[in-house]
């Protein structure tokens, strides 16, 4: 059984049709990359999977370990497992970062039916993920992603996904933004996500990122559609000629 | 007064008639002159309604009129606790609107805190009293209601800087209390007040005076709640002089109907007054705040925070004019305050308003009524937070930059206290 299958997916926001018909399957194990231009409707998809309001499904489905998506709340299907990393991560003043991280797994642990953990537990947990990450101590006790440089936000999804190990982590433009050593930290705590029960779908404006993660498959998004479907060669190909002229051989 | 009579009206003449009839205690041409000043002034006012510029979000004479629900005839009493109780400090009591000797712990002042009755104002009362007592607040009507019709009051002098904050505590009983406070910090000298009130059912009107001297420093926290039918009026005029300095938190639930009015002159250079404030309201409560800050000189600075949220079918109300005077160059003037709505019948008033006469001054303001941020609540729930626990979690961090101006830890932690139970019901209210 796929861990991710999407049929045919069509989806408007404010009555606007913009993903198109998105056929896309994602085993256990797997890691695929999904590229393409601005406005091709990567975040879209991201937002759908995750369950953000006012994402309509038109038509079509998207199936998680078997089970319809669409009717679930965002909350649900984060305690099912599923995680998106923001392209935006959003400030929250007044809420400490450490206490953030301690409601989000303590509210995922409860809607599964485990116990609490209580706040040295989360400590300890964050602080292993934290040192490989270079998030500071500092940074956990200023108030959520406020004031944090772009790196720092994108480091703190990286350091969330690893703390709620989820089963399916969805990865919107982590790595735009970012300078070199950066990408490579970002990199680096992907990689470390990868398991033989665990999906990661990785979306990217650019090829940069590939250099560093390998994907089991590439996909080219355009105009609300998948366009181009092939192994991490086709990143390579994309390189060289483009997503127009990708798009142009592929119509 | 004008245009009809009404039974507001009739009810205030009547608390005037119970305070003529009783021997006033006074006699002194200096406080006679004043009330009686007063009295025809407020006679010309009347009692404020909507159709007033300043109060037309707030229709006092409406709320007066109003007939009383049954269930609400017997004055069910608010709440009695004191938010500020775990604070150790000197405290005043102030019963029905006159200073309570008997409840208060007064003789626990620090040396250097004069506290007099004014109850027994007179030819005999001390020349701090005479001199200030009914000069800085007379211009507005429910001022002049409370000096005219007050039965007693409280006045106290600081003349040395105090580090134990001093706790001022309002009991309200079910009648209609006109009640008046006046507090002087001299030259030098400061004053922590912790005021709050408890058991307001009724209709209240307090007018306090506050003027710091040179080099005076006063942190003022105020907490109100009330029933829900009372109707609490409190008009607080402050004066301040050269170097000094006037903190004050206003943090409030409501009631049928509540309005805390702020005058504020700063009025010599280097004076500076920074206000901060929430309002977190439930049901069908009301609460008001309305500001008045006047750069009387150069070089002074004002600062405003104010974050209100309002649940159910209540009302959040915000009034701030700012007025810079010709000549009072090198001021500068801060004012936020926005208001968040729970509820889908609460409504919100916020009206800025900017008055600059001067060439060279430094201003921004900024005002705005909001739902919570989609994409915020999305993050949230994205992360595994239900949605009562992600919009909670934002309303709190909503209010909380207004509450974080209050430097002293232990009366922020319990103002937050204060703010969170108020919010308790905000919150469910909206479900």
């Amino acid at each position: 059984m796929n861990m991710l299958e999407i049929e045919d997916l069509h989806v408007a926001v404010q009555g606007r049709e913009i993903l198109k018909g998105i056929n896309l399957s994602v085993r256990a194990g797997e890691m695929h990359a999904i590229m393409g231009p601005n406005g091709s409707g990567k975040s879209t998809l991201s937002y759908a999977l995750a369950g953000r309001e006012g994402y309509a499904i038109t038509s079509g489905r998207m199936s998680y370990m078997g089970e319809d998506l669409a009717q679930l709340a965002p909350e649900v299907r984060a305690a099912r497992g599923i995680f998106l990393a923001l392209q935006y991560p959003v400030e929250i003043p007044g809420v400490t970062t450490m206490n953030f991280l301690k409601a989000a797994l303590n509210a995922q642990r409860r809607a599964r039916g485990e116990s609490e953990f209580d706040a040295l537990t989360v400590l300890r947990l964050v602080r292993e993920k934290a040192a490989s990450l270079r998030v500071p101590e500092e940074m956990l006790r200023r108030a959520l992603n406020v004031g944090f440089s772009g790196g720092e936000k994108k480091r703190l999804e990286i350091l969330q996904m690893a703390l709620f190990k989820p089963s399916l982590a969805i990865l919107d433009e982590t790595d735009s933004g970012l300078d070199i050593d950066a990408l490579k930290l970002v990199a680096e705590g992907i990689n470390a996500m990868r398991a033989p029960d665990r999906g990661l779908l990785v979306i990217t404006h650019y090829q940069r990122l590939l250099e560093y993660i390998v994907p089991d498959r590439v996909h080219v998004l355009a105009d609300g559609r998948i366009v181009a479907e092939g192994g991490k060669e086709l990143a390579h190909e994309l390189e060289a000629k483009g997503y127009a002229g990708l798009a142009k051989d592929a119509a | 007064m004008t245009g009809q009579a009404t039974a507001a009206d009739h009810l205030l003449s009547q608390a005037f008639a119970a305070f003529a009839s009783e021997p006033s205690g006074s006699g002194a041409m200096w406080l006679d002159q004043r009330r009686e000043r007063a009295l025809r002034n407020f006679r010309l006012a009347g009692i404020p309604h909507r159709r007033v510029e300043e109060w037309k979000y707030t229709d006092l004479r409406a709320a007066l009129d109003a007939p009383q629900e049954p269930a609400l005839a017997d004055h069910a009493p608010g709440p009695l606790r004191d938010p500020f109780a775990a604070i150790t400090g000197p405290r005043l009591v102030m019963n029905d609107g006159c200073f309570d000797w008997a409840r208060s712990k007064a003789d626990s002042c620090q040396a250097g805190i004069d506290v007099f009755d004014l109850a027994t104002a007179g030819e005999m009362t001390p020349d701090w009293v005479k001199r200030n007592f009914g000069e800085v607040l007379a211009a507005g009507a429910m001022e002049q209601a409370s000096l005219a019709l007050m039965r007693g009051g409280l006045a106290m002098r600081v003349a040395a800087p105090s580090t134990i904050p001093v706790h001022l505590h309002f009991l309200h009983g079910a009648s209609a209390v006109h009640g008046r406070v006046l507090i002087v910090v001299e030259e030098g000298a400061s004053l922590v007040l912790l005021e709050s009130h408890g058991g307001h059912s009724g209709i209240s009107n307090l007018g306090m005076e506050i003027v710091l001297k040179p080099h005076a420093q006063m942190t003022h926290l105020r907490l109100a709640e009330a029933a829900p039918d009372a109707v609490q009026i409190e008009v607080v005029g402050i004066r301040v002089g050269r170097d000094a300095r006037y903190q004050g938190h206003f943090s409030q639930k409501g009631a049928r109907l509540s309005r805390l009015e702020l005058w504020i002159w700063l009025h010599d250079k280097g004076a500076e007054a920074e206000l901060s404030g929430a309002s977190v309201l439930s049901g069908r409560l009301h609460a008001d705040v309305t500001t008045r800050i006047d750069h009387v000189a150069g070089n002074t600075g004002s600062r405003q925070l104010f974050k209100h949220v309002a649940g159910g079918n209540s009302r959040t109300v915000y009034q701030g004019k700012i007025t810079v005077r010709k000549g009072a160059n090198g001021s500068d003037s801060r004012q936020t305050a926005k208001a968040l709505l729970l509820g889908a019948r609460a409504e919100a008033d916020l009206k800025p308003e900017l008055e600059i006469l001067a060439d060279d001054v430094k201003c921004a303001h900024g005002a705005a009524v909001g739902d919570l941020d989609a994409d915020s609540l999305f993050y949230l729930r994205s992360r595994g937070l239900g949605e009562g626990e992600a919009r909670s979690l934002l309303v709190r961090a909503f209010l909380q930059d207004a509450v974080a101006e209050v430097a002293r830890e232990d009366a922020r932690a319990a103002i937050w206290d204060f703010v969170e139970s108020g919010l308790v019901e905000a919150l469910g209210a909206q479900a």
